[in-house]
């Protein structure tokens, strides 16, 4: 026999990676994906993923199943995930900005890399946003910031955790404006309206929902972003008012390094069709919807890298 | 099963220990972080002394009772350790059976010597509560639960 | 009045009462599940809701919270194991009764206990949600770090036996709290390197490990089941009837856990826990007869129970009003109200007062509903337990914990640290450091120090930085209350020991 065994395994087996190949172009998905949100229900990742799911579902003709990872600001998800994940295209779970960034070079077992996988989108951002009470005396951003001029840490301001990304912009704001203020870190979003309401600190940097949800007991001196935001139209940008800040969280979604291209693709689709979709809920809410993919993905991040490395270096 | 301990010195012991551990493997942490992590152990330390030195003089128990059969006791633990260790290996269904099977048999046999058919009649009861529990939590809660070899 | 009438209206239909009994059902269930919170109950089950009309999705939401919660007492009760974490107060009494065969009576006064309960949260919700909502804002970082501490307080009665091995007991539970990221400067503290450790040791995990897996190993040291029937023991069955007319003819203690509920349900960050546990150590301070809390006294359930469901409506009060969650479970409802577009806030019992009036009615239904569905689950859990012989209950209780604590976090180092906690537990009771304490402490770390630190780091520029700490006036009345609170728990000790000592001298005395 010349036909040996060897050649017809190895036909069959280049037959059949052909078709799986091919199968992966035309077939995907075919199995429910798993969509981890590496923190607590009720947070802006999970709202988020919760407006998505529905319509991902529609469009991918699958299931996609939300499931939480919380611990350590998402570090333990996003480390596990890069590690264990399967690059089919069937896991998936939400990145943030600064987060990624920022825990890598502050600590030293963060457990994963700023960029060891494959991002699919950010989809969209929160601007941060500088927050007072009504009853604050302070009325625009030049009144904090000549307050702050004169009584160096006086002003206390609030804000989500610490080097997120509230804390981030707040520290650039210090820079810019050459003042000296006092954070205070809070953990989450969740305390910040009570916060501002009993007066426990002076005002709070946090995202343009918090001041879109709390309109009419709160006066929003900056926002962070480089056009108005649509949900605050009265409020004005640091930009307008002289500071150079543009910067605040964004969110995306990333699959394991590896995941072929063609899968990235229909997922870049998928999200991106969602998106459009539920922008007329969430823009609202203060939410600014983004089409981020592709080589603007790393513009984003490196953009962002250079404007918070120094403060973060210094930090260390 | 009693066992001769100076339960005071034994808990005085025991906080010294654990302080020592967390404050040996603090590692490099900024001021605002182990403020208060500081301030607990200080504190700490000082009970465990305080109840160390009151062992000494005055020491509240003298004996501990473990009630029941201290083998059996161990090889639960070991079991326990044993089931968390396999449900990564072989994945929660097959692992959670055979442990549980396992852990039956074992509790079981205090009253006497266990039946073949008893033990036959169990692998059903078994399977249906594995299986029971694995399709709530994968299908209607939405657990991902470890799968392994087979499941 | 109108808008009540007419949301009552909307409640009262086939598709209303359905929604709700299939909302408590389910919420009870996912409840009783050792690892499976509120919280969880409530995020599973938020799809579901999707294809709702707003009103029904919150009518839904609002029964699987009240059920939810009510739910960890069966298991409470039943298996020492508490199904949410605010039972864990039910554990303390609950257990003991079911131990001594009177487990039903415990499940019939915790039913009786949260119906009472989460019918006065939805009442004081109805009625005096705009002023009490004041009262959430007044607690800022200082007085939360004096709120932690009085709840610290509580070690003195929770340390079966010797106080000082309860306060080791509450400083390695605060140590333990601090495991993870640090709440105030982002560092990773004690992970050792290991970056799974990151994400700390979480409250739930800790509270199966401690309670459930020390009782599993007893189990099997002793060879039977540490619960046995009544009948068994030859005691006569008491009835729901008896029960009721037992909690009823004690109002006091009912309507001081119900206050207490409220109260600390309207200070965000301090959740239904922390409630049961005051309430708790409340009944037993007020007690006639404090020695028998611990050892089945079924007014310890009660307190715990009514205040817990309190809770359930009550921490709605700073949700609703002002967009502050009072509970952890309060974060989903809130992003099911930004969902619908629904902004919190006045408006919402005004505009939309329709809409909010009737899921605070359905919650005061979902309370009603536990009345039937309680007590029939009750006794159907209640036989099950019983009957099930111990060798196959021991590993029935360890595989749901095993799942209970895996599905919390979808992690499987929580499962190995539950195990490692449970049984380094079961040793240090040996010795005397029992659970409860160890828990208060990781309870109250997390709350302690974010107010420590926070007051501390806003104080910078003040001469004397910790005076910031009784500046306000509600944080002097909270200070006093905890030199109050420990003179009061530490007085009755110190004079027993005092009195024993001239015992001691006296009979020194008879012998020379």
């Amino acid at each position: 026999m010349k036909f040996s065994k060897s050649i017809l395994v190895s036909a069959v087996s280049a037959i059949a990676l052909a078709g799986i190949a091919g199968q992966v172009q035309a077939d995907y998905p075919e199995e429910p994906i798993s969509y981890v949100i590496p923190f607590n229900p009720g947070g802006e990742s999970d709202i988020t993923a919760r407006f998505q799911e529905p319509v991902l579902e529609e469009i991918l003709g699958v299931s996609v199943n939300v499931s939480h990872r919380p611990g350590g600001g998402g570090a333990v998800a996003w480390s596990e995930f890069q590690s264990n994940a399967e690059p089919d295209g069937y896991e998936l779970i939400g990145v943030n900005i600064p987060h990624i960034i920022a825990q890598p070079i502050l600590r030293s077992d963060a457990g994963y890399e700023t960029d060891n996988w494959e991002i699919i989108t950010f989809f969209h951002s929160t601007p941060n946003a500088l927050i007072v009470p009504a009853n604050s005396p302070f009325d625009t951003l030049e009144d904090l910031v000549d307050y702050a001029r004169e009584n160096p840490q006086v002003v206390t301001l609030g804000g989500s955790g610490t080097y997120s990304a509230n804390h981030l912009d707040m520290l650039r704001l210090e820079r810019e404006a050459d003042i000296d203020l006092t954070y205070i870190p809070f953990s989450g979003t969740g305390p910040l309206p009570a916060a501002l309401e009993g007066n426990h600190v002076a005002g709070v940097f946090n995202y343009t929902m918090l001041g879109v949800q709390m309109e009419d007991r709160v006066k929003v001196l900056a926002v962070a972003s480089e056009e108005r935001v649509p949900a605050l139209p009265d409020a004005p940008t640091f930009k307008e008012q002289g500071y150079d800040i543009v910067g605040g969280a964004y969110r995306g979604v990333a699959a394991p390094a590896g995941t072929p291209d063609e899968i990235i693709t229909v997922l870049e689709d998928a999200f991106a069709e969602a998106n459009r979709r539920i922008a007329e809920k969430q823009e609202p809410l203060g939410f600014v919807m983004e089409y981020i993919t592709g080589d603007q993905v790393d513009e984003v991040i490196s953009q962002l890298k250079d404007a918070y490395a120094p403060i973060l270096e210094s930090a260390e | 099963m009693i066992i001769r301990l100076n339960t005071d010195m034994a808990a005085g012991a025991i906080g010294l220990a654990f302080a020592a551990v967390l404050w040996l493997g603090r590692g490099d942490i900024g001021r605002l972080s182990i403020l208060f992590p500081r301030a607990i152990l200080v504190i700490l330390f000082v009970l465990s002394l305080l109840l160390f030195v009151k062992g000494f003089f005055r020491p509240g128990g003298r004996s501990i009772v473990i009630s029941g059969s201290p083998w059996r006791l161990l090889v639960l633990i070991l079991l326990l350790l044993v089931w968390w260790f396999a449900i990564g290996k072989l994945g929660f269904m097959v692992s959670s059976f055979l442990i549980m099977f396992f852990i039956t048999w074992f509790l079981a046999r205090v009253e006497g010597p266990v039946s073949w058919k008893r033990l036959l009649l169990w692998i059903p009861i078994i399977a249906v509560m594995v299986g029971g529990f694995y399709a709530i939590f994968t299908q209607v809660l939405n657990v991902r639960l470890p799968s392994g070899l087979l499941f | 009045m109108d808008m009540l009438l007419e949301a009552l209206a909307s409640l009262m239909t086939f598709e209303g009462l359905i929604t709700v009994l299939v909302g408590v059902s389910a919420g009870l269930l996912i409840g009783s599940l050792p690892g499976l919170t509120a919280t969880m109950a409530l995020a599973v089950l938020l799809p579901f809701t999707f294809s709702m009309e707003p009103l029904q999705g919150l009518m839904a939401l609002g029964a699987v919270y009240m059920g939810s919660i009510y739910g960890g007492a069966f298991t409470a009760i039943l298996i020492n194991t508490p199904g949410t974490p605010s039972s864990i107060a039910t554990t303390f009494d609950g257990y003991p009764m079911a131990r001594q065969g009177r487990a039903y009576e415990a499940l019939a006064g915790a039913t009786i206990a949260s119906v009472i309960g989460g019918l006065v949260g939805v009442t004081f919700l109805l009625l005096l949600a705009p002023p009490l909502a004041r009262w959430a804002v007044a607690f800022g970082p200082s007085e939360m770090f004096w709120v932690a501490m009085l709840g610290l307080t509580l070690v003195a009665s929770l340390s079966s036996g010797s106080l000082l091995k309860g306060m080791i007991g509450g400083c390695i539970g605060m140590l333990l709290s601090t495991v993870g990221v640090s709440p105030v400067g982002g560092e990773t503290r004690f992970t050792f390197g290991f970056p799974p450790l990151q994400g700390g040791i979480e409250l739930i995990v800790a509270l199966i490990g401690l309670f459930v897996i020390p009782e599993l190993l007893s189990m099997a040291a002793e060879g039977r089941s540490n619960i046995t029937e009544s009948a068994e023991l030859g005691k006569t069955k008491v009835g729901i009837r008896q029960v009721a007319r037992h909690i009823l003819g004690k109002p006091v203690n009912l309507i001081r856990s119900c206050l207490i509920g409220q109260v600390i349900a309207i200070i965000p960050g301090a959740g239904g826990n922390v409630t049961s546990l005051v309430a708790y150590n409340e009944a037993k301070r007020f007690s006639k007869d404090p020695q028998s809390f611990g050892k089945g006294n079924i007014d310890g359930v009660v307190a715990s129970e009514s205040s817990n469901n309190v809770m359930v409506a009550g921490s709605m009060i700073p949700l609703l009003t002002l967009g502050i969650p009072g509970a952890p479970p309060d974060a989903i409802i809130l992003g099911v109200l930004l969902m619908h577009g629904l902004r919190p806030g006045l408006s919402l019992f005004t505009e939309s007062g329709v809409l909010t009036n009737g899921f605070i009615l359905s919650m005061g239904l979902a309370a009603l509903m536990l009345l039937p569905v309680g007590l029939l689950g009750a006794r159907l859990i209640h036989k099950i337990v019983i009957k099930t012989p111990y060798h196959f209950m021991v590993p029935a209780i360890a595989m749901v914990t095993i799942l209970g604590t895996f599905a919390l976090r979808n992690s499987l180092l929580d499962v190995g640290i539950m195990m490692i906690m449970g049984i380094a537990g079961f040793f240090l009771r040996l010795i005397g450091i029992h659970a409860a304490p160890i828990v208060l402490g990781l309870i109250l770390g997390g709350i302690a120090e974010q107010g420590y630190v926070q007051t501390m780091l806003a104080a910078v520029v003040d001469p004397i930085p910790w005076l910031r700490l009784v500046e306000n006036p509600l944080s002097k009345v909270l200070a006093a209350l905890v030199l109050l609170g420990a003179a009061t728990a530490l007085l009755p000790g110190w004079l027993e020991r005092s009195g024993r000592l001239d015992k001691g001298e006296s009979s020194r005395g008879e012998d020379k």
